[in-house]
């Protein structure tokens, strides 16, 4: 068991780099002319913006499932997501008029911060999965037609932009923003690292946690944290994207047949990254044919697994 | 030790009063009451999960409500198992088992061999080292009950508190469960038993000290007759 998971691992490894380098050669097939300047300024951008947007997707996921004891959790529908989107909207519409703009990232997360915190509150009030759910959709709802409303106050050309970046894209990310999001995803990866010890023992409720010398407020409240760090900034940085968060941490445990959670947060980094590069990848392939957005993708290939998982489930 | 001083434990409404009451260590303490006597309770307040009313409880030295604010120091002091644990998707019992072991392990939560050999032991002592890698959510309860006790002993604390821990066991498991809790107590200094039950036979028969719970108050007996107990119960 554990060396199969070793090997697993050491798998996901293997598959990243060898779909970094078909990222990049798809990439060399586009109609750009091959100048460092546009390697640097829009290759390698997009290159981390999947690998990024993967890995802190996914890894807000398998936090969410591990803080909400439930598998079906996940930064979109939870309406997550739509926080960060909705208070993204409210700074686009109301006070500065451009994107590339670091407070951006600053408002995606305190919205993505501010549901998880209501999504968790209200958790403690019912103890089944699907109110929980069917709450999570009225949120994101609840806060796209908030969205809406606010767009009637807006420019067109603001309109079409918000419209834009509501499809999800790996093409938003300039340079100059990519160490940012590199950073803050870094960050994520190495504070769930530092909460393993206590993730591995919230598998078991928090009552049996703080039995076994947990701290389960601050944990608890360091999980919310980077959940909005993670997905409040890659919601900003490429937009909404459904279903990776829900599903690569359920692909995860069920290749791995573990709950141990350093195992399950290198893999499902990994695995994540792998996942959206892969997309992407399909994007370039496709791309004289037809250009397809993000979203459309990953509901394609993730909606049928997350039902599937449902039906497995009852 | 265990120290109770003037502790009155109840949920808004005083449910037991306690003026004075010492536990030794190294021995076995049977919680007996009836249904609703506050068993639950008394063991909910002496592992600081609940406040006392009034009054003190302390555990080798430490006043209980000072765990509520730091479960590291309760995790050293007392493995508590309640009877409710339903299994987790693809857990196995032998990782459920190492969760004890959680405060001993550092950052990254990686078992050392000391760790694993501990781990072992336990599950071979309550008789389910061949379920280790079954998933805790495909066992019987029986099976989850006595992976929560390997669980507790392999936490290594000087105080068990054990709510109901034969509710699920058939009556060999009963019989293995206390042999195994006396064998736990006796192998090491300081270590002490509390365990609820409504087992009176087997408790009796162990020779068990008898906490009698009645009456808004508790009595200790030690080593009584089956018919002492119920007249105290009855009363």
């Amino acid at each position: 068991m554990k060396h199969r998971n070793s090997y697993l691992i050491v798998f996901s490894i293997v598959i990243f780099i060898a779909l970094l380098c078909m990222h990049l050669f798809f990439m060399q097939q586009g109609n750009y002319t091959d100048e460092d300047l546009i390697f640097w300024e829009f290759k390698v951008p997009r290159l981390l913006s999947a690998i990024l947007a993967g890995a802190g997707l996914s890894l807000s996921g398998l936090l969410m499932q591990n803080l909400f004891q439930n598998p079906m959790a996940g930064p979109y529908v939870l309406g997550i997501n739509s926080g960060a989107s909705m208070f993204m909207a409210l700074l686009l519409l109301g006070i500065t008029p451009t994107f590339n703009d670091l407070s951006y990232v600053g408002g995606a997360m305190i919205g993505a911060f501010v549901s998880a915190i209501l999504m968790f509150v209200i958790s403690k009030r019912v103890q089944n999965m699907q109110s929980l759910l069917v709450i999570g959709l009225m949120l994101a709802s609840f806060m796209g037609a908030f969205e809406s409303v606010l767009q009637t106050f807006a420019a067109p050309e603001q309109i079409k932009q918000l419209y834009i970046w509501n499809m999800g894209s790996l093409q938003q990310l300039s340079a100059a923003q990519a160490p940012w999001f590199a950073l803050i995803v870094l960050i994520g990866i190495a504070l769930s690292l530092w909460v393993v010890k206590g993730l591995n023992a919230l598998i078991v409720g928090e009552f049996h946690a703080n039995q076994l010398g947990i701290s389960v407020p601050k944990v608890r409240m360091l999980i919310l944290f980077v959940t909005a760090l993670l997905a409040g900034s890659t919601t900003a940085f490429c937009g909404p994207i459904a279903f990776v968060g829900l599903a690569i941490p359920n692909l995860a445990r069920a290749l791995l047949k573990t709950q141990d959670h350093l195992i399950l947060i290198l893999f499902t980094v990994f695995i994540g990254s792998s996942f959206l590069l892969a997309i992407d990848i399909l994007i370039l392939v496709l791309d004289p044919w037809m250009g397809l957005p993000l979203n459309v993708l990953t509901a394609v290939f993730g909606a049928p697994y997350v039902a599937y998982l449902m039906l497995k489930k009852k | 030790m265990i120290v109770f001083e003037n502790t009155i434990i109840g949920h808004h409404q005083p449910l037991i009063s306690i003026e004075s009451l010492s536990l030794q260590t190294g021995a076995i303490y049977a919680l007996i009451g009836r249904n609703g006597a506050g068993k639950s309770s008394l063991l909910h307040t002496m592992t600081g999960h609940v406040a006392a009313l009034a009054g003190h409880i302390y555990i080798n030295g430490h006043e209980v409500h000072t765990f509520q604010k730091n479960s590291k120091l309760r995790a050293e002091q007392i493995a508590f198992v309640t009877s409710i644990f339903t299994g987790v998707e693809v857990l196995t019992l032998k990782a459920y088992v190492s969760l004890g072991r959680i405060p001993y392990l550092g950052a990254l939560g990686r078992m050392r061999t000391l760790d694993h050999q501990i781990v072992d032991a336990a599950l071979e002592q309550l008789n389910i080292a061949h379920l280790a890698s079954s998933y805790t959510n495909q066992l019987s309860d029986g099976e989850r009950q006595l992976a929560s006790l390997a669980r507790a002993f392999v936490q290594d604390t000087p105080l068990l508190i054990l709510d109901e821990p034969t509710s699920f066991l058939d009556i060999f498991n009963k019989k293995l469960l206390v042999e195994q809790l006396q064998r736990w107590v006796a192998s090491k200094a300081n270590r002490t038993v509390i365990l609820s039950s409504h087992d009176l036979d087997n408790c009796l028969e162990q020779g068990c000290f008898t906490l009698v719970l009645a009456n808004k108050k508790i009595k200790l007996i030690e080593a009584p007759s089956k018919d002492e107990v119920l007249e105290q119960l009855e009363e």
